[in-house]
């Protein structure tokens, strides 16, 4: 019997592991209703399974003003102090502001922790050259950069493109947001296999059966992040996804927080 | 460390997964899974007791076809409870209303999915075209179930209007559609969501705040998505024990007992 098969069906928060969320966001968003949005009602709903932490780049910074966005991410993570921390946004279309909010943000405050980047919301290709302060920016401080990727159809940051990028800076450690998309995963394991610097995070609405397995049979648990998205994406469905994943318990534990704990310090 | 003894009352949640699969598909992903046997391991993994299933033959190729081999393949399986795929009649490809439904009955098929729109079995929901169907499971009270991405909120909207006594689960109904279905919700009763996407922070309470849980009901997508994800969805929902087990499988099984093929 799956060691949290009971906790999970009785709704008991996990509390035997730390569990941080690498990517997660904050406020409303313009296409769509989210009931719980506040940082108040995040933690409550993560709380009510047993989330820790999370990474957050508040929804504002990505379909509209980033610079807002991370005025939003600093405030919020000073608030709420070892639940909250930040991933700076940066947009492509700005390189000289967005070099500002780096420096700014990273000087301000110790819990920004890692770099967010969204090219199909900015139209921003990855590969385009205003990025390039950002990745020599990322690469001299060796930080990580979530960034958004989405199935082939995406032409601003595809899997392709991440990975061209990924290789081309490799002290930069980048997370390839939901794995490449629902069915990116074929793709997204041939990338981590060829790029030790290329990480997964699990975030994602659409759960293929058995993706937990086959991305953990093909590249080891190491390299990849828990992640919920919210609140575009309510948090629990994730837990159950990995508390009830065909792998072993060591396994969750470095999805839930060991890797993230390797690498940053929260 | 978390106060167990508070949770100490909660049972495990009898779950009733009213959006299954049986059948290969022409496009596996990370597995192949289609077999009857395959469906219940995922059950069994997430722990779902008992599912309503269409096969993917009846969606895919054809619904004569696969309603068929579905009844044939689930017929030993107690868990599982058919559901056919149905078309207008009018191309002779599927038996009239009334015999339709006596076929349903002598094979103990209770629900019903359709799949209008070119992207699926080409045809028109609108009354003109599937309104006699419509009304024949209207009067026997068979739950119709629909794919999201098979028709309107417009053509929802009719139906629903049109059929008040017919209820209409809508399936697949992602996080981003909270403004097109609740002024439907709250007006119209004999509409219900499927919850496999339903996965906007929140949204589940939010929705029984404001309407009560009658009108949600446990799916999940298996076997080609998984079935845990809904599960926690739902047990760590911040509503009450009756509330989740409503959404779990009691409205299902309320709804299938109102079935009356006479």
């Amino acid at each position: 019997m799956n060691r949290y098969f009971d906790r999970v069906h009785k709704g008991i928060p996990i509390d035997d592991v730390e569990i941080i969320d690498m990517h997660a966001h904050l406020g409303p968003y313009y296409n769509m209703h989210i009931p719980d949005c506040s940082a108040e009602s995040m933690i409550k709903n993560m709380d009510l399974c047993g989330i820790d932490k999370a990474v957050i780049s508040p929804n504002i910074g990505l379909s509209s003003d980033f610079v807002s966005g991370n005025n939003l991410m600093l405030q919020t993570i000073k608030s709420y102090r070892q639940r909250f921390y930040g991933a700076c946004i940066v947009n492509g279309n700005y390189p000289v502001l967005s070099m500002r909010e780096l420096d700014r943000c990273f000087k301000l405050e110790k819990d920004v922790v890692i770099i967010k980047l969204h090219p199909a919301l900015t139209r921003c290709k990855m590969n385009d050259k205003r990025m390039k302060p950002v990745y020599r920016f990322a690469s001299e401080h060796k930080l990580f950069i979530l960034v958004h990727t989405w199935l082939d159809e995406d032409p601003y940051g595809n899997q392709d493109i991440f990975a061209e990028v990924a290789k081309e800076y490799p002290d930069i450690k980048w997370i390839m947001g939901h794995s490449g998309g629902p069915y990116g995963s074929y793709k997204a394991v041939e990338i981590a296999k060829k790029l030790p610097n290329v990480f997964l995070d699990i975030a994602i609405s659409m759960r293929p059966a058995r993706q937990i397995e086959f991305l953990v049979k093909e590249i080891g648990s190491e390299r990849i992040f828990f992640g919920t998205d919210n609140p575009f994406l309510d948090p629990r469905p994730q837990i159950g996804r990995v508390c009830l994943a065909d792998i072993s318990q060591k396994d969750k534990e470095n999805i839930f927080s060991k890797n993230a704990r390797k690498y940053i310090e929260f | 460390m978390i106060n167990e003894n508070k949770y100490s009352i909660r049972e495990k949640l009898k779950f009733f997964d009213c959006n299954c699969s049986i059948g290969r598909v022409v496009y596996p992903y990370l597995m192949d899974v289609f077999s009857v046997e395959d469906l219940i391991g995922e059950m069994d993994t997430a722990g779902i007791e008992e599912a309503l299933v269409y096969h993917t033959v009846a969606k895919d190729c054809h619904p004569f076809s696969g309603n068929q081999l579905l009844i044939d393949e689930i017929e030993n399986f107690n868990r599982l409870y058919p559901a056919w795929v149905v078309i207008p009649h009018y191309t002779g490809e599927m038996p009239e209303p009334k015999i339709l439904l006596k076929e349903m009955k002598k094979n103990n098929v209770k629900a019903v999915w359709m799949y209008p729109s070119e992207k699926y079995h080409s045809f028109s929901i609108s009354e003109w075209c599937s309104g006699e169907l419509l009304f024949a499971l209207e009067n026997a009270r068979i739950p119709l179930l629909l794919n999201l991405d098979s028709v309107t909120w417009e053509n929802i909207y009719k139906i629903v209007n049109n059929h008040r006594n017919l209820p209409v689960i809508i399936t697949n109904c992602g996080y981003r559609n909270n403004r097109y279905f609740y002024p439907l919700v709250e007006k119209y009763k004999n509409l219900f969501i499927e919850i496999s996407w339903f996965m906007g922070a929140g949204a589940v309470k939010d929705f029984v705040d404001n309407f009560g849980s009658s009108q949600l009901l446990f799916g999940t997508q298996m076997p080609g998505y998984t079935g845990t994800s809904a599960v926690s969805l739902l047990t760590y929902a911040d509503i009450s024990e009756s509330d989740k087990k409503a959404i779990a499988g009691k409205n299902l099984k309320s709804l299938l007992k109102e079935v009356c093929y006479e």
